[in-house]
């Protein structure tokens, strides 16, 4: 008898053990889940518009243009797309960023963006582009030449998503922009 | 009869190790003890019912029944010690032979089971502490180099911020700054309330984002300013009124 309940105990301890073991298994997987659901779950998009000034020794030739710049940042990808116009809305050229998100920092509300390809348009003549455009451009084409990618991070200093608004921080070319969130997830 | 890998005389009060051909005479404590067990083979036997013994003799203590039962484990030997089992709070119990004891006193089976998926599981959350902790985020917001409140004659005040990517050579960026705010405080009244500037890090672009409300909503306007002169201005007093920096 006493050893009929001995066997039992045996059993119940394997099953304990066995239990544990799933339970634990179980919590760890789930940890693992969330992790990369909230990897994956980071989407934000911003909408920053400009005006750009581009001053000469006479006012006269002074340059005068819009820029949009369309943030767009989804899971692992992100592509930031800077459309240069003149004041009577034509074109005055378009630069196309594409890259890989390479890390997320909360605290600082930091994203770390790895540029892998550059698109500029060919349709306007580089010496008509707005400085900030050439800037743009030497400063990527000059990381693409030295390392293949151009890194750069995207900081939010100041957000509030009731009005729609942030205040973003570039670098590193140290540019603070005013954005609407069109949609985030930060 | 056998125990293990001893041989009990019961009569003679002999307990023989027989690898070793080790015999052990025993003590009156011991062979009451072993007697009683053997008796009752198979089956619990009650502390007092091992103190008290036959009654032929003065009772046994606890303290000579806990030390007889260790001295026989002892001499019974690691591999049979566990032939002799307490059960907690009640007595002991002589199992009948080594194969019908319960598999968690074999030593091997569920225990080494155990230990392996003990060692297994704190081997995976070490792994997983590990990934997280390096996954911590230690990064903090970045702090503006200067920040300032720009009283106007309505009342109202413009907190003016100077973000800089180095704490050193921002001589030209504070002197835009300061021109800047110059400007906001000729305004006499102004809708924005916070203005953010900063310079290129080759000092070829002024960037000015200002941030306020209008009519209950708000408004954001960015000025990025790039200066072909030598020496480079970039905002005086007469262009801000240019381009309506007040709002």
């Amino acid at each position: 008898m006493l050893s009929g309940y001995r066997r039992l105990g045996s059993v119940a301890n394997w099953l304990k053990w066995t239990i544990n073991l799933l339970i634990l298994s179980a919590l760890i997987a789930a940890c693992g889940v969330i992790y990369l659901q909230s990897v994956s779950n980071k989407a934000v998009i911003f909408n920053c518009s400009s005006e750009l000034y581009d001053r000469n020794d006479n006012a006269q030739d002074d340059g005068k243009f819009y820029l949009l710049v369309d943030v767009l940042i989804s899971a692992s990808n992100a592509q930031i797309n800077y459309r240069y116009f003149h004041l009577d809305g034509t074109s005055a050229g378009m630069l196309l960023m594409q890259g890989e998100v390479q890390s997320m920092k909360p605290n600082s509300m930091t994203y770390n963006v790895s540029v892998k390809t550059k698109t500029e348009s060919e349709d306007v003549a580089k010496k008509d582009w707005p400085e900030h455009m050439k800037y743009l451009s030497y400063i990527s084409s000059l990381h693409f030449s030295e390392s293949g990618t151009h890194n750069l991070s995207i900081q939010i200093l100041d957000s509030d998503a009731s009005q729609d608004y942030a205040v973003v921080l570039f670098q590193p070319s140290n540019t603070v922009c005013g954005c609407r969130i069109v949609n985030s997830r930060i | 009869m056998q125990l293990g890998g001893c041989w009990f005389d019961r009569d003679r009060g002999l307990l023989v190790e027989q690898s070793r051909d080790e015999s052990w005479h025993l003590p009156r404590a011991e062979l009451q003890v072993l007697s009683l067990l053997v008796e009752h083979q198979g089956k619990l036997v009650s502390k007092h019912v091992l103190k008290t013994g036959d009654g032929a003799h003065p009772p046994l203590t606890d303290t000579s029944v806990a030390r007889a039962v260790f001295m026989l484990r002892s001499f019974l030997g690691p591999q049979y010690e566990s032939l002799i089992e307490t059960v907690k709070g009640q007595g002991y119990l002589l199992h009948t032979s080594y194969s019908q004891l319960p598999r968690h006193l074999h030593h091997t089976g569920l225990l080494s089971f155990s230990w392996w998926g003990v060692s297994l599981l704190f081997g995976l959350m070490l792994a997983v502490s590990l990934f997280y902790i390096s996954r911590i985020d230690h990064s903090i917001p970045t702090e503006p180099l200067m920040s300032t409140e720009l009283p106007l004659e309505s009342g109202q005040h413009i907190r003016l911020y100077l973000y800089a990517n180095s704490k050193t050579n921002n001589t030209l960026l504070f002197e835009l700054g300061e021109r800047l705010g110059q400007g906001l405080i000729a305004c006499r009244r102004s809708d924005w309330a916070d203005v953010y500037t900063s310079l290129s890090h080759d000092k070829q672009l002024f960037y000015i984002t200002l941030r306020g409300h209008k009519l209950g909503q708000s408004v954001i306007r960015n000025i990025k300013i790039a200066d072909l002169r030598r020496p480079k201005e970039f905002i005086d007093a007469q262009w801000l009124q240019e381009v309506g920096i007040c709002g």
